[in-house]
């Protein structure tokens, strides 16, 4: 049932009065506003919010929009429940906008948002390159989602400067990142002890094979690219001046001392975006993390002179976009590692991805 | 070298802890296969051993290592809080369990264990690190210890370039006298940075939530006084019997099981002052602090402000139950406590004349743990009609169901001033989600760290046994209370709802 914007919190309450006649009580630790971009990723964004609801009770407000006349804004309210059944466990709110009245979305979404509490805002699928609804959202939110895997390589450029601009009103945080977390944390065991951390500053070679997306014809994906970035940036390397060399499913950057190699390596059983292998290089040692025949074991291994390490084989649990968003919830802090990461990922890139366009003169 | 691994800076991740060899002494017991294994197997699921980490189980039962780790794949399979077995990750964590089976009194058995470490540092890149968890009787500590000793297995603590850690189980001795002697034996051989004397309680959640509690907010440390707080109440209790450790509990009772380590950890976090630093000295010093300021209870006075009790035949669920002198290996005659409630004091700056009541105890009318603190009235009836408004309560709830609820007044709707108690409720499970790990993940983790934060320091132990040992004494001394006491399935003996009631203060419904 369509609602007009004014009718929402009543509906809400309503619809509160019979949970908690049930023995529900409503607990609300934020507001998450899902932005999506196109029509067709509302579902995903629905099931999405409601499992993260299930997580951090929360009002959630996913805004879509579609062209049409005459402009008109409207609601629809839900009560969020865990999938595996239990009591209701947050506010489902849903916002169509028509034609124009895309741009009342932000002011909407405030007045909806729940009072002294923090508003997360989540930009489902890609962003598009000049956008005054991202800029005008952002403006009273506490964190800023998106999933560069969903975007091109020269979208990094475009994150690294919403992370400028943020000027920490903001944390920008990334499900990207966020799902890079266990890789990362894995990278650094090779360099935990004093054995290992004798070899950082000899690494000379870095190889990361990632799944590609179907068609994908950038240097690298954003993920394998965000990755480097960070590596980069523990090795001290600052991405500027990066000399590329391409090839058919391959490109390669050397900086100073040290050559990166991407590589495509096509997995059918591996989601796109997925990293393959990631290899480490030094003369004389070698670190190495690879995906094994099951897409979720990882055999992680080290070979130092000297210096026994068995490989450790482990399972690494598929992780979905609803887990990324509770675990980027769990901290709605700004990430200097990431913006960091980013922007050196970005100046690396920057050869090799298609610059933006320039923006429009406004009218 | 010492400098920070740079792929660690800034990361957002688990702490991760140095390879070492975990060896366990009783790795047949029933602790290792219901706690320790699928703690340790869960630490491999959530990827927090290092590589290389490898267990070694050293018990009595002469079985080679396929069985034993056959045997280690069953606990896990039963008592994982995952389930079922994740077997890619098993078959890994599985290729690096050991086994040495032979008698602790036997030094070759010590030799043999050496040789079986250092053949897992050539391959493991162990480099020489051990974790040794005693899950054995304290009346072995000292024969093990100087085993490890004599066989060479002890790293000088100020060895930078290994460690050796030990983690010891509860009871800490049964006394201050045996206390301390257990604490001489260990420092006989290990220093005291190397022990870690685990109360698993300090590992769970709520526990550390309730420091989060205090000192992550601002408004409670206001009013976390003499001067706000009317008294305090700590009840540890439990609906299941002895469940076949009569023998046990014929020589521990509640007060040494219970109170002198779970309930007074609790006890010590609610009344200690905010540490300088969340780090293992700082907030020890402070909780010692705490147990040094408890008014002794000594002599007369133990008989005033102390109960005992043991629970007699009676139902759980609705079925009947046995009493405690009708269960296995307890004596028909027995006058052990199974069931304890205190009052007691802080004198301290913060808290003196504040009373503290404490109960635990088994066969209680359900299980719950939880410390509520109870404010002062409001000075004057200003609002009802109807007598003295309830004062303020904060109630903590360990366990079951952890969370925090507040209860306040409310005005009830309607034209006139009438107020009725209202609760506000948190649950974590409810918020978060999920479950965390559980209490032993995180303590071995910690101890794997080489962070003692939330593990009991000497001084601890032997200031707890200070503060016990007076009351059991005075008890040995005076005419047991008539026993049993109190049917299970109820809340203890009369006389623990007398001791507060004395006070013009009642016990908590829980």
């Amino acid at each position: 049932m369509r609602l007009s914007l004014d009718q929402v919190e009543r509906e809400l309450a309503r619809l509160w009065d019979a949970e908690r006649q049930a023995g529900a009580s409503r607990v609300g630790l934020m507001t998450l506003v899902a932005l999506v971009s196109e029509p067709e990723l509302l579902d995903r964004a629905q099931r999405v919010v409601a499992d993260v609801a299930s997580v951090h009770p929360s009002r959630t407000i996913v805004a879509v929009w579609k062209p049409g006349t005459p402009p008109a804004i409207t609601g629809d309210v839900g009560i969020h429940r865990p999938r595996e059944g239990g009591a209701a466990c947050g506010d489902a709110i849903t916002i169509e906008a028509i034609g124009e009245a895309r741009e009342w979305i932000p002011g909407n979404a405030e007045r909806l948002s729940l009072p002294d509490l923090p508003v997360c805002v989540w930009w489902v699928g890609d962003l598009p390159d000049f956008d005054d609804l991202f800029d005008r959202m952002v403006v009273g939110a506490d964190v800023v989602i998106v999933n560069s895997q969903e975007m091109d390589l020269r979208d990094l450029e475009k994150l690294s400067s919403i992370a400028m601009r943020s000027q920490r009103r903001y944390a920008l945080a990334d499900l990207t990142w966020i799902r890079l977390r266990w890789l990362q944390d894995l990278v650094a065991r090779f360099f935990d002890d004093d054995a290992g951390r004798a070899w950082v500053p000899k690494v000379q070679r870095v190889t990361i094979e990632y799944s590609p997306r179907p068609g994908e014809s950038d240097a690298t994906s954003t993920r394998a690219g965000l990755l480097f970035g960070w590596i980069a940036n523990a090795l001290g390397l600052r991405g500027d001046g990066a000399e590329w060399k391409r090839g058919e499913g391959w490109s390669e950057a050397k900086l100073g001392e040290v050559v990166v190699r991407f590589e495509q390596h096509l997995r059918p059983n591996v989601r796109p975006g997925g990293i393959v292998r990631l290899a480490m290089e030094c003369p004389g040692a070698h670190f190495q993390i690879e995906r094994l025949e099951d897409p979720q074991t990882f055999r992680w291994s080290r070979n130092l002179p000297g210096v026994p390490t068995p490989p450790h084989v482990m399972h690494v649990q598929s992780v979905d976009e609803s887990t990324l968003l509770v675990r980027c919830l769990e901290h709605p802090a700004r990430d200097a590692l990431f913006e960091t990461s980013l922007h050196v990922a970005s100046r690396i890139v920057r050869p090799v991805a298609p610059r933006l366009s320039v923006q429009p003169a406004r009218t | 070298m010492t400098t920070e691994n740079p792929f660690r800076v800034g990361l957002q991740s688990e702490r991760a802890p140095s390879p070492c060899v975990f060896v366990i002494f009783g790795a047949s017991g029933d602790l290792a296969r219901r706690k320790l294994l699928p703690a340790l197997y869960n630490l491999a699921v959530s990827r927090l051993l290092p590589a290389g980490m490898s267990i070694v189980g050293f018990a009595l039962t002469e079985i080679g290592e396929d069985e034993f780790r056959r045997s280690m794949h069953d606990a896990v399979a039963e008592f994982s809080r995952r389930k079922p077995i994740d077997e890619s990750v098993w078959q890994d964590f599985a290729s690096r369990l050991h086994y040495v089976a032979g008698r602790f009194e036997d030094p070759a058995n010590f030799a043999k264990l050496r040789d079986k470490l250092e053949a897992i540092d050539q391959v493991n890149g162990t480099r020489g690190n051990r974790l040794y968890y005693l899950a054995i009787p304290p009346s072995v500590f000292r024969t093990v210890n100087d085993n490890l000793a004599q066989a060479g297995l002890v790293a000088d603590p100020t060895d930078r370039m290994r460690f050796t850690r030990i983690i010891v189980e509860k009871p800490f001795g049964r006394d201050l006298a045996s206390g301390d002697a257990l604490n001489a034996d260990l420092h006989r051989v290990f220093a005291e940075g190397q022990i870690f004397r685990i109360d698993h309680y300090l590992g769970k959640e709520t526990v550390q939530n309730l420091v989060a509690l205090r000192f992550g907010n601002a408004i409670w440390e206001p009013i976390w006084n003499r001067n706000h707080i009317d008294h305090v109440q700590i009840t540890v209790a439990e609906d299941i019997g002895v469940e076949g450790r009569g023998r046990f509990y014929e020589e521990a009772g509640t007060t040494r099981d219970i109170v002198q380590n779970h309930l007074l950890q609790l006890l010590m976090v609610v009344a200690m002052e905010p540490p300088v630093a969340f780090t293992a000295d700082e907030v020890r010093d402070e909780k010692v602090k705490v147990l040094r300021a408890l008014q002794p209870i000594r002599g007369q006075d133990v008989a005033r402000l102390t109960v005992r009790g043991q629970y007699g035949p009676g139902n759980h669920a609705g079925k009947p139950v046995a009493g405690y002198r009708q269960e296995p290996s307890v004596s028909p005659q027995s006058i052990v406590e199974t069931f304890v409630a205190m009052r007691v004091e802080v004198d301290n700056w913060r808290l003196a004349g504040v009373p503290i009541y404490i109960r635990a105890g088994k066969r209680l009318t359900k299980r719950i743990t939880e410390i509520s603190v109870h404010f002062k009235r409001v000075p004057h009836v200003l609002l009802s009609q109807q007598g003295p408004v309830e004062p303020d309560v904060l109630a903590i709830r360990i366990q079951p169901d952890e969370g925090i609820g507040l209860r306040f007044v409310a005005k009830v709707p309607g034209p006139t001033m009438t107020l009725r108690p209202v609760t506000m409720d948190f649950r974590y499970g409810a918020t978060f989600g999920g479950s965390g790990p559980e209490a032993y993940e995180r303590l071995i983790l910690d101890a794997m760290l080489g962070d003692p934060t939330l593990f009991a320091r000497a001084d601890e132990v032997s200031a707890a046994w200070r503060f016990i040992t007076p009351i059991h004494e005075a008890w040995a001394r005076q005419p047991a209370p008539e026993m049993p006491n109190y049917a299970a399935g109820t809340w203890g003996p009369e006389a623990a709802t007398e001791l507060i009631e004395r006070d013009g203060r009642s016990w908590r419904r829980l």
